[in-house]
């Protein structure tokens, strides 16, 4: 069970990441970011933390995935789960793009 | 015992009953797996004919032959029987019958709840093609988007049809998936650890997983809708603080993983016959296993690809189109680690693999085309187009319908245990190859034109004419491909000379036994050293029929196998599966009659049904489990084993861990619905909150600290003592206290038809309020169960079972009541 | 109704990036075809896990994909309903199965199934419904974009030249779905203060 969860942890905390920013975004847009009256540089901001948070999130995984505590006993568990952390990083890290690239609100 | 001994003793212990009620009693996972594949055919050949109904009034303009009333019956059905009731079952099935020989075992870890899948999947399915008989078949089209799907746009019965129909269907992929990962999991050949999975078992551990996550989304959905067309509570209705997105949300949530659950069982067909084909082994395993499970948990970033056009701002569109890009490159993975297969291989173009080619060269068409409608702008264009029925039709013929066929091929003389004969294949393989590139390449170029989906003809003189009468004519070119198919696996089934038993050469364990297969598959359980186990070892069938592996001699009228570690594979518990049982199909039966009571609105059916599932449940259970402590089981070759009832972790707690994963998610996906209405309906917040006083709280928090600790109680006392009655009470007490924080908070919300936070609450407190009832019955049960003398010092593994659900319950019951209740509590 | 023959810069510019996406695919597919095709040869075998599913496999998409993500966001948000300064505001309202139209600049004037637009200026669509989901759908001039209950979505539309473009419904709405249709008559200058002031267009 331990080998499935380290296989299938990273990429899950890029889906929970994904989703969250994705909500967020959404609450920014929302009347009810208007309500609170604070702008939407401060909400680009609050995106970009959160990037940022995820991406951290993930070089943990990665390292905690390598390292003597956490990873697993069989050399193709973990071999694969510290290849699927990698996906899980690039993935973070390409789906946070349109962060950088896009507008917010339009 | 010789070998011919051996095979009467377990013939007679795992084979169904003779004659014609053997159908409606097996729980064998040989028969269950045919007649599911029979059951998809049968429902491919109906949305089949509704294609050709479909392309008969595309063929020319202004076509008179079925009027909008009728078209949209016809598409909405052939959309829908084809994803639900043709593509899921008919990976099921052969997953059902595969799985358990490849996995070195003799059966699935569920026998019973595989067959009860099965029967509420015919149940189902018949409800939804008698609806198109009776005229009022859905028509809202197979995504359903309120408001049209729902009373304002659709007041008859057709709407109601799909919603209770599909989700009876869906159980079967519930019961499924759970039974597969168990399975896969648990139930393999000692000495197989996870990296000497065949890979096709990997594909569908993945799989199952994304059943189990991404359906409870769309069974919300559809049980919410439901509740705004029976009842009025307003849900997808704007002005009553609903909003028609919450659907598509829900809806694409499980639609687009969905598009992958159907993808990924073929690309494991693929990575199973190629290798064999190409005659080496498949190149980059980890590489493969690493793109299934990435693309898995991917596709579940993806769906708002289908929501492009809603007005969605555009860095919420960016999002899912980085998403949706990036998806495509573990499928370029798979793709050029097949082509590298074949490179470094000596590949024969036998039948399976002329329709491995036609999948390379339709499928990639099909996800180019993808990937052109993962670009936002492009989409804006084409979305409900042609353009997106022909890039669709690419990706499930091509990534489906066309490994399936190689599969069917690949895995016919196993089936049969014959020789393919007659070459009709080859003409039909041409016919179906060929006529669907006619009937699908032009037609993005006639959406380009600005031929819409869903409508139901044309006027002439916008240059769509030719291309519609070629597309109808390679239509039917296909159909009649796909008739010569049913020819020629009827008759080769039923004609052909023997074959040998492992025609191709392959290495997995599905060949180790005779064909057709005997119904316990393996005589004796062999010791599994390496992927490709016949390879390493030839005379391994010969040593298994010898009895040389693990549970090689039959004992009374048990069926035995046995369970190992998840990740080392070493040997770990010894099982006995049920065996043959009119049960599943008279529980199927029953439970039907709830969804027929729901549809008809004869609402006093639908406790009386609830009434008799539970009766049949507890029978079920009933003939689990031991009376008497059980000790190690010999399983030959010098080993003993624990008895399942006599360990901390049985088959059903892991079932249980499954199931919940799956409740968890319709749990989360209701919180999600709750927040998004929220945050994006225009009319919020509601006129007045909950309020929750201090009752409700106590109670809730009470309740779910008691059922958390009373199953802990009960083990403690039961393994001391053996007395496990006072922890029980605890239980019953937290499930009580629970129910009733539940029932205060529905009675505290206004009218559920005012507003959707009122409704919403209503359906948090309905989903306390059902685990609450679920734990009383449960602990009802085990006391009986404990006075019958199932549970002993050793025998305490059923706690563990009514752990895990009280965990959950009291999980739900705080997190449930705490949304409901909070925002009254903070204004 | 052609998505290839635009009459408008938005339509242009998704025209020119279909093509784009045709050359793209259609050179792909003839890669992975040719080497499907040159597996069947007789040859000694070549090349491991590295050439194949590192290069092939991850390196080589990666670098599509990410230039075609890049190229899509920067067309996505050049199509934006940004500030303009001859900006156009028209209001779109769907209903099963017909289309009234009403414009910012002539409070009371309201259209049936004709949506009157000046030729050569952006003009936004605010796009909305009365009953269940439609999609306003111009394919000449621009991508399409819902109508949904309770919200108002905004589209950038512009016609190069005066003249009657098609419109149509593009989400499934019922019985009525096909002939949910309308026009987009662009004017000229002067018709278009024509049609301002009152006149019968
Ligand atoms: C030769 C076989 C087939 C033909 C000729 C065919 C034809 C069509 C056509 C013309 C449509 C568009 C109807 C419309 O929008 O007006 C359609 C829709 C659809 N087809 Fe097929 N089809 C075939 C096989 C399949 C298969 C094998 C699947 C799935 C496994 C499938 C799934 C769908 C779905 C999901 C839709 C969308 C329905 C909707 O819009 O609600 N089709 N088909
Ligand atoms: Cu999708």
């Amino acid at each position: 069970m331990n080998d499935i969860l380290r296989l299938s942890l990273p990429l899950t905390v890029w889906l929970a990441a994904f989703s969250a920013l994705y909500g967020l975004h959404g609450v920014l847009c929302s009347p009810r970011w208007d309500e609170a009256a604070l702008g939407l540089a401060a909400g680009r901001g609050v995106l970009g933390l959160a990037g940022l948070l995820a991406v951290a999130a993930q070089v943990a995984l990665l390292l905690a995935l390598r390292s003597g505590r956490f990873a697993s006993p069989s050399g193709f568990v973990r071999a694969t789960s510290v290849g699927l952390s990698v996906v899980a990083l690039v993935a973070t890290l390409w789906t946070l793009i349109p962060v950088a690239a896009t507008s917010t609100c339009l | 015992m010789n070998a011919l001994q051996r095979h009467r003793a377990l013939t007679r212990i795992w084979a169904s009953e003779p004659g014609w009620t053997g159908w409606l009693t097996t729980v064998n996972h040989n028969d269950l797996g045919r007649m599911f594949l029979v059951a998809a055919a049968t429902f491919f050949g109906i949305g089949g004919l509704l294609a050709m109904l479909i392309r008969a009034q595309l063929a020319s303009p202004r076509s008179a032959f079925m009027g909008p009333e009728v078209y949209n019956q016809v598409f909405t059905m052939h959309g829908t029987i084809m994803m639900f009731l043709f593509a899921i079952p008919l990976f099921e099935g052969l997953t059902v019958y595969l799985l358990p020989k490849m996995l070195g075992t003799r059966d699935l870890a569920f026998p019973r709840l595989g067959a009860y899948g099965f029967w509420c999947y015919v149940f189902g399915g018949s409800m939804l093609v008698l609806s198109l008989l009776a005229g009022v078949a859905p028509d809202s089209g197979w995504f359903m988007y309120p408001p049209l799907s729902s009373s304002l746009g659709s007041p008859g019965i057709n709407s109601d049809v799909w919603l209770i129909g599909i989700t009876f269907v869906e159980i079967s992929a519930i019961s499924a998936a759970v039974e597969v990962v168990v399975t896969i999991l648990r139930y393999r050949a000692p000495g197989m650890s996870l990296d000497r999975m065949p890979i096709f078992a990997w594909y569908m551990l993945v799989v199952a997983v994304m059943i189990l996550t991404g359906f409870p989304p769309m069974i919300l959905g559809s049980i919410l809708l439901e509740l705004e067309r029976a009842f009025g509570m307003p849900f997808f209705q704007v002005a009553e603080g609903g909003d028609s997105l919450l659907w598509q949300h829900l809806f694409w949530l499980f639609g687009h993983p969905e598009v992958y659950i159907i993808f990924l069982p073929a690309a494991g067909v693929v990575s199973t016959i190629l290798p064999v084909m190409a005659r080496r082994t498949l190149m980059g395993y980890g590489w493969i296993v690493g793109a299934a499970v990435s693309l898995g948990v991917l596709s579940f970033g993806l769906w708002v690809h289908h929501m492009f056009t809603t007005g969605i701002p555009h860095m919420g569109l960016a999002f899912f189109s980085a998403a949706s890009t990036l998806v495509a490159v573990p499928t370029a993975v798979q793709i050029f680690a097949w082509i590298g297969t074949l490179w470094t291989g000596r590949p024969q173009l036998r039948l399976p693999m002329l329709w491995i080619l036609a999948f390379f060269a339709t499928f990639v068409i099909g996800g180019l085309t993808g990937v052109m409608v993962a670009v936002v702008p492009f989409d804006w264009q084409v979305h409900d187009t042609h353009f997106v029925v022909a890039h669709l039709h690419y990706v499930l013929v091509g990534g489906f319908v066309f490994p399936m066929l190689a599969a069917i091929y690949y895995w016919l003389p196993h089936m049969t245990g014959r020789r393919r004969f007659f070459r009709l294949g080859e003409t039909a393989f041409w016919l179906i190859v060929v006529g669907f590139h006619v009937t699908f390449l032009a037609v993005h170029w006639v959406g380009l034109l600005g031929q819409r989906r869903r409508t139901e003809t044309y006027e002439p003189g916008q240059g769509w004419e030719i291309i519609n009468l070629v597309s109808s004519i390679g239509g039917f070119v296909t159909a009649i491909g796909f008739g010569l198919v049913l020819v020629d696996v009827v008759v080769n089934a039923a004609v052909a000379i023997r074959g040998s038993r492992d025609p191709w050469g392959a290495g997995t364990l599905e060949w180790a036994m005779p064909t057709p297969p005997p119904a316990y598959n393996f005589a004796s359980l062999p010791e599994v050293r390496g992927r490709d186990p016949l390879y390493d070892d030839p005379d391994l069938p010969v040593r298994i029929a010898r009895g040389e592996g693990f549970l090689g001699t039959p004992r009374g009228n048990l069926r035995e196998t046995l369970t190992v570690d998840v990740a080392s594979g070493r040997a770990a518990h010894h099982v006995v599966l049920p065996g043959n049982t009119a049960l599943p199909i008279v529980m199927a039966l029953v439970t039907g009659g709830a969804f027929v009571g729901m549809l008809l609105k004869l609402y006093w059916l639908v406790p009386l049904a609830a009434l008799g599932v539970i009766i049949l449940a507890i029978r079920w259970v009933w003939t689990l489990g031991s009376r008497t402590d059980l000790g190690p089981q010999d399983v030959g070759r010098g080993l003993a084993l624990p008895a399942a009832p006599e360990v901390e972790d049985p088959p059903g707690w892991w079932g249980t861990l499954f199931l919940l994963i799956a409740d968890a998610t319709l749990f989360g996906s209701l919180l999600f619905g709750y927040a998004f209405l929220w945050t994006v309906a225009p009319n919020w917040p509601p006129p007045a909150y909950l309020e929750p006083g201090a009752l409700m709280p106590a109670l809730a928090g009470a309740g779910a600290l008691l059922a958390v600790l009373g199953p802990r109680v009960a083990e403690r006392g039961l393994r001391r003592s053996g007395q496990a009655g006072a922890g029980l009470g605890l239980t019953l007490a937290g499930a009580v206290g629970a129910a009733v924080a539940a029932g205060l908070a529905i009675r505290g919300a206004a009218d559920p038809q005012a507003h959707a936070y009122d409704a919403t609450v209503w359906v948090l407190g309905g989903y306390v309020l059902f685990h609450a009832v679920l734990l009383a019955l449960m602990v009802g049960v085990l006391g009986a169960r404990a006075w019958a003398g199932f549970l002993s010092p050793l025998r305490y593994g059923e706690l563990r079972i009514l752990r895990l659900w009280a965990d959950y319950g009291a999980a739900a019951t705080v997190l449930g009541l705490a949304a409901a209740g909070l925002p009254g509590a903070l204004t | 109704m052609s998505v290839v023959h635009p009459a408008g810069p938005a339509a242009a510019t998704i025209a020119t990036l279909w093509w784009v996406l045709l050359a793209g695919a259609v050179a792909i597919f003839g890669l992975v075809m040719g080497l499907l095709a040159l597996a069947f040869r007789p040859r000694e075998s070549t090349g491991g896990d590295r050439v194949w599913i590192v290069g092939l496999g991850l390196v080589f998409p990666l670098a599509v994909l990410g230039s075609l993500l890049a190229y899509g966001l920067v067309v996505g948000e050049r199509l934006l309903p940004r500030e303009a300064p001859d900006l156009v505001t028209v209001r779109a309202e769907g209903r099963q199965w017909a289309w009234s139209f009403s414009y910012a600049d002539a409070p009371d004037r309201v259209t049936e199934g004709v949506l009157h637009i000046p030729a050569g200026r952006p003009v936004d669509v605010e796009i909305t419904t009365v009953d269940v989901i439609h999609s306003f759908w111009v394919p000449r001039l621009a991508g399409k974009l819902d109508a949904i209950p309770g919200h108002v979505n905004r589209l950038r539309i512009e016609a190069w030249a005066p003249g009657e473009y098609a419109g149509v419904s593009s989400e499934y709405s019922g019985p009525g779905y096909r002939e949910h249709v309308f026009t987009v008559r662009a004017h000229d200058a002067e018709g278009w203060s024509a049609f301002l002031a009152g006149g019968t267009p």
